[in-house]
């Protein structure tokens, strides 16, 4: 009997559980392109170097584990801001919780939609980063999505929105396995801001290409819901015009796997981008894992990467990022900062902070700490009467601060500030 | 303030170093010497024919026989940032030696071939008893240094053994202490690096031929440094030296290691492995200059310099030190590294790797905390210049019982022009939360307001490079033993000739 | 001694022109003072006459004892007599002052076709210099300027000076961030090296610094112009009624 290498057979068994969805020829094309990239990569497998402090295998079994569903009293995510919202409900659109998909500056159309019409720009698009996005490390669980994600928006920017678009991922079904995938394109001089929060489903996948034309800004602050069972992955795909700026911040609390994916490309000159995450985990079942890749292959930009984890109970927390830099990105400020915070003696930080560094007129660093909380900084705070728990906290607070600096509006901030503070009350 | 003085006046010495020695690998020569080989290839005879040479006992072939059908299952490692042709194993001299040293070995230095006596005198390598490193002072007079010398696969010989053995030291090749001692070693070969460990050094447990044995009694301080130079002279040979080093109990020992060979066409390869064991508050300082030859500016030629290096402290309070200054080879692939297994033992890890022209370097260390408040330090400078690649490679991980455990790191890259490469590609991984670890890690090109400050007070571009450069290096060269400090001061600059302009 | 001719400069990465014809004629022994405002041009021709990167001369000439400075490397123009004191010295972590000092020395020496001086030679001479300049043993013992105050750093200048014995000094801004008695301290150092021979020109933004070393010449430049020269009387009319009279009485 012939042996099945255990990467393919899991390709297989899962290219089996996603029927590829219905579509014009060119998105045929494009899906088919992906299945047959993801078949040749096969399923991510803990051997891997990119997989190697995170067992994928929750996101590979088939069919997936059952989460249980979360609710708590608190006011839905970005409830204070002013935005348009879109409800999707274990993957599928609810038009009754959604406002109309109408945004000045921007178009809003749905991806079931857009893949069956035979004439759309979206063809240029679709996939096109993610496929970009699979050299020199693979992301199978990217190219499936590409291969078998039916919905999901395409939007294209095409002037400075006037309001954030926030879409919210809403698991109701403690079995549903959801891939979705959004495409947006943001025109020379425009600008745009998307809201995500919610666990989306037992186990998410999800995709997000953004081209961001020339002069063009891009923000992105998203919350990842505190169903305790859940299983994320995600995948930002990024490119960069001259002069454009990416901002990206995530919030990440409780879920047993979260593993997000950042791969940005410089291809304009001055451009500037920052990719950060705050991560609070409790528990031996908590895993989260950034992976960030950035390449600059353009000349005089700057990127940033900052992430913090706190972790607890036996949480574990990841980092991989990558700055590379080509031969002729000269002048590219790169920095990049991963700190670990463990809040007692079962939890873990791994960290992988790499740069691959090309051209010779750059200054590029990075820093990795992991630590303890600091005693004396507790035992001043009790001397000055604050409660251990609290002063505890405000010190957890203190450490994320610097990645929740890089949000550059004050109101979500604050919000994520908030939502923190009422994790480590409630979990 | 005279120690100052010679410490300072070190880089005015690389400068005037820069300057007399125009051409670019000075121990490019070779030595005309009648060598032995051995059959080309490798398979099990040949294992069998290097035990034979040595007369080794039964056990010691077994266990290389056992390594070598290990060997054939494994494959090559592919993930460091390297880029070779694929090495033909079978296109290989697993032995020379030089015909005098074989049938009636020389019984003491003064009966060994005068060629080879030459080559080491070339090479500023004194095998006469005498005090010194040749054209370097040291500051307190009368520091000896014990030499073991490796011509190919064979030890040519090893100084102040009468000495040393007073003081209860064991100092000798280790063929020798396979006659001598074979019980010491066999209780320690392959404790440290096993057997199977990776590639390179299960290669090395079949074929090794030769290298250093250093065995250091309880409670003694080894009286005078030691050290080993090796050297590959025949052509298409594969050096492969084993050096073990046993530090019992509150013993303490400096061993230094220098390493070149003649300028060839055709790529060498040397898989080396070096096994350290500390026990309770002994001590060990490992240095090496590695200045094997790096091929020509288009990358042909050169030693493909493939070397597995560890210390285990056995012992409470053990203490290792690794320093490096790694300027020669085609291709080094080599992570010195540190367990630390008693409670309170110490790791230090100092590393200056320079890649120039086609050189391709991936080296780093590793730091595995297993026990309680121990403390590791990792300071890696890399320089690239010319078309090379240079990456910093390292693991710090801190087990969970590593209560209290220390680790810092810093990790700086210079890069000389813009067809070169420096990438730092670090792993940490922390079960501990008393422990604690901080990495740092930057990456810059020469200052070019340091050159001009350098060059308006009247230095050349080259001396320029040469002093900011060293600078960069400093606290790596000022862990080294003096005699190596000055001999690697310079060999950073020259290692950088022709790299501005 | 230093004669430049009409000396027209350029940045190199952009079409600016910063120098629009410069001419000077310092005599031996002379000290000589450029005052202006900000952005006038002042620092620039401190670092063409030592021949720093990115700016480009168009026209004109700049010689030392009728050797063309535009025509040599850094080194060369140093050795050839010609020592910038930067107005902001660079610090070069690792390098020992000590070394620093010594290497330019002999590598002066050296390009001289003098012997270089030994060890002992040279830390006699230092010793005696830096006492004067009140520089401690740890500061010749601390890398190159690090962590060095701004007055220290400027005094670690003088003291090159006064080791390196340049043929002319050009001293840019030395004045900046430095409080009265640091400033006698490094005026002192200045004045000690007067000597009759060597020259000086001292560019400063204000005329505080001229009250301790005494110019022979003053010259004001105003948007890469020299626009006026006179005795030391027109520092104080600079200092009096500031730069815009002048300005306004040239145009």
């Amino acid at each position: 009997m012939a042996i099945i290498h255990p990467k393919l057979s899991g390709a297989a068994n899962l290219v089996a559980n996603y029927p590829m969805p219905y579509g014009a020829k060119w998105a045929n094309d494009i899906r088919t392109n992906a299945i047959t990239a993801f078949n040749a990569q096969g399923a991510p497998h803990k051997r891997d170097e990119y997989w190697r402090y995170t067992d994928p295998s929750e996101l590979t079994v088939v069919p997936t584990k059952p989460a249980a569903l979360f609710s708590n009293d608190e006011s839905p995510m970005f409830d204070l801001v002013d935005c348009i919202r879109i409800v999707f409900v274990d993957g599928i659109i609810d038009t009754d919780r959604s406002d109309d998909l109408s945004l000045i500056g921007a178009s809003i159309e749905m991806l079931s939609d857009v893949t069956s019409t035979d004439i759309h720009w979206a063809k240029d698009l679709y996939g096109k980063l993610e496929s970009n996005g699979q050299n020199p490390v693979h992301r199978p669980l990217a190219a499936l999505n590409t291969a078998v994600a039916g919905h999901g928006l395409v939007i294209h920017v095409t002037s400075k929105c006037d309001k954030p678009l926030a879409i919210n991922y809403v698991h109701n079904s403690e079995t549903s396995d959801v891939m979705l995938h959004h495409i947006i394109k943001i025109d020379e001089g425009a600008e745009f801001t998307l809201l995500e929060s919610g666990a989306g489903a037992a186990r998410f996948n999800s995709v997000i290409e953004v081209d961001v034309s020339d002069d063009a800004e891009f923000h992105h602050v998203r919350t990842q819901g505190r169903d305790h069972e859940r299983k994320t992955v995600t995948h930002l795909f990024g490119r960069l015009g001259h002069r454009s700026i990416f901002r990206s911040f995530t919030m990440t609390m409780n879920g047993i796997l979260t593993r997000n994916d950042a791969v940005l490309e410089f291809t304009g000159d001055d451009a500037k981008a920052t990719v950060a995450g705050a991560c609070a985990g409790d528990g031996n079942n908590f895993h989260h894992d950034d992976t960030v890749f950035v390449t600059h292959d353009s000349i005089n930009c700057e990127s940033r990467q900052v992430f913090k984890k706190v972790l607890r109970n036996g949480a574990t927390g990841v980092f991989q990022g990558k700055i590379l830099v080509k031969a002729d990105a000269q002048k590219t400020d790169g920095y990049q900062i991963s700190q670990g915070l463990l809040l007692d003696e079962n939890s873990n930080f791994l960290a992988k902070p790499e740069l691959e560094i090309y051209a010779d007129d750059v200054a590029c660093s990075h820093g990795s700490t992991v630590g303890a909380i600091d005693e004396d900084a507790l035992f001043y705070l009790a001397s000055r009467g604050v409660p251990r728990k609290q002063a505890q906290d405000m010190l957890v607070l203190a450490f994320l601060a610097e990645a929740i600096e890089e949000i550059d509006n004050n109101d979500l901030a604050n919000d994520i500030r908030d939502r923190l503070t009422a994790w480590m009350e409630h979990g | 303030m005279t120690d100052m003085i010679a410490k300072d006046g070190v880089e005015a010495e690389t400068v005037a170093a820069v300057k007399s020695l125009s051409g670019k690998y000075k121990y490019g020569f070779s030595t005309d010497v009648e060598i032995e080989y051995a059959p080309l290839g490798l398979n099990e005879d040949i294992v069998r024919l290097i035990s034979d040479k040595n007369e080794e006992p039964e056990w010691m072939l077994e266990w290389r026989l056992q390594a070598f059908e290990r060997w054939k299952q494994m494959k090559e490692p592919e993930w460091a940032m390297v880029d070779y042709p694929k090495i033909n194993f079978q296109d290989i001299y697993y032995y020379a030696r030089p015909k005098s040293m074989s049938e009636e070995k020389p019984k003491s230095l003064d009966d060994v071939d005068p060629k080879l006596l030459e080559t080491y005198a070339k090479l500023g390598i004194p095998l006469k008893e005498q005090a010194l490193l040749a054209g370097v002072e040291a500051p307190e007079g009368e520091r000896k240094v014990a030499v073991d010398a490796v011509f190919d696969s064979v030890s040519v010989g090893t100084t102040f053994q009468k000495e040393l053995k007073q003081a209860g030291v064991i100092f000798m090749s280790i063929s020798e202490a396979l006659k001598e001692h074979p019980e010491l070693v066999k209780k320690y070969i392959g404790s440290v690096v096993p057997q199977s460990d990776n590639f390179y050094a299960t290669l090395n447990s079949a074929v090794f031929s030769d290298g250093s044995f250093v065995y250091i009694p309880e409670g003694v301080k080894c009286p005078m440094e030691l050290s080993t130079y090796f050297r590959i002279n025949a052509e298409n040979t594969g050096q492969f030296e084993r050096t073990l080093i046993i530090a019992e109990k509150g013993s303490s020992v400096s061993y230094l290691e220098g390493c070149t060979a003649p300028q060839r066409d055709v790529a060498q390869l040397h898989a080396a492995v070096v096994e350290l064991v500390i026990l309770e508050d002994a001590e060990i300082k490992y240095s090496t200059v590695q200045n094997w030859y790096p091929g020509d500016e288009n990358g042909k030629g050169g030693i493909y310099n493939f070397v597995t290096k560890r210390a285990d402290c056995r012992g409470d309070r053990a203490k290792v030190m690794w320093t490096q200054v790694e300027t020669g080879s085609a291709v080094t692939w080599k992570y010195p590294s540190c367990i630390l297994r008693g409670d309170y033992s110490q790791g230090e890890f100092y590393s200056i790797a320079i890649a120039n022209n086609m050189q391709q370097a991936d080296t780093g260390t590793k730091m595995i905390h297993l026990g309680k408040n121990t403390k590791s330090r990792i300071v890696s400078k890399g320089i690239s210049a010319g078309k090379a690649q240079n990456t910093y490679r390292g693991l710090v991980s801190m087990h969970p019982k590593a209560s209290n455990a220390r680790n810092y790191t810093q990790c700086d890259s210079l890069l000389i022009g813009d067809k070169c490469g420096a990438h730092t590609v670090p792993y940490i991984e922390v079960k501990n939360n008393t422990a604690r670890v901080e990495h740092e890690a930057t990456t810059s090109k020469v200052d070019d307001d340091q050159l001009f400050y350098c060059r308006q007070r009247g230095m050349d571009e080259e001396e320029a490079v040469a002093l900011v450069v060293n600078g960069f290096c400093k606290e790596v060269l000022q862990a080294l033993p003096m005699e190596f400090a000055m001999e690697a001061q310079a060999l950073v600059a020259i290692s950088l000739e022709g790299s501005v302009g | 001694m230093l004669s430049i001719k009409n000396l027209q400069v350029e940045l190199e990465e952009e079409d600016k022109q910063i120098l629009k014809g410069i001419d000077l004629e310092i005599g031996e022994g002379e000290v000589h003072a450029i005052m202006g405002p900000n952005g006038s041009g002042k620092s620039t021709t401190s670092y063409v006459l030592a021949g720093k990167a990115g700016y480009k001369v168009t026209a004109g000439s700049a010689e030392l004892y009728g050797n063309d400075l535009l025509d040599m490397n850094p080194e060369e123009r140093a050795a050839a007599g010609l020592f910038l004191a930067f107005q902001y010295p660079v610090e070069i972590p690792g390098v020992g002052n000590m070394t620093f000092l010594r290497t330019a020395v002999n590598a002066q020496r050296k390009a001289r076709g003098e012997d270089e001086l030994s060890a002992g030679q040279f830390l006699k001479i230092v010793r005696e210099k830096a006492k004067s300049l009140k520089i401690d043993a740890d500061m010749l013992k601390r890398p190159v300027n690090v962590g060095f105050s701004g007055g220290e750093k400027k005094r670690n200048e003088i003291l090159q000076m006064a080791m390196l014995e340049p043929k002319m000094c050009v001293l840019d801004e030395t004045d900046s961030g430095l409080d009265v008695d640091a400033m006698k301290l490094v005026a002192e150092g200045v004045n000690a090296l007067r000597d009759g021979k060597r020259s000086f020109l001292v560019i400063t933004h204000y005329q505080r610094l001229l009250d301790h070393i005494k110019p022979d010449v003053v010259h004001i430049m105003a948007n890469g112009r020299i626009i006026k020269s006179g005795g030391p009387e027109l520092a104080l009319e600079v200092e009096e009624n500031g730069y815009a009279d002048i300005l306004a009485e040239v145009a």
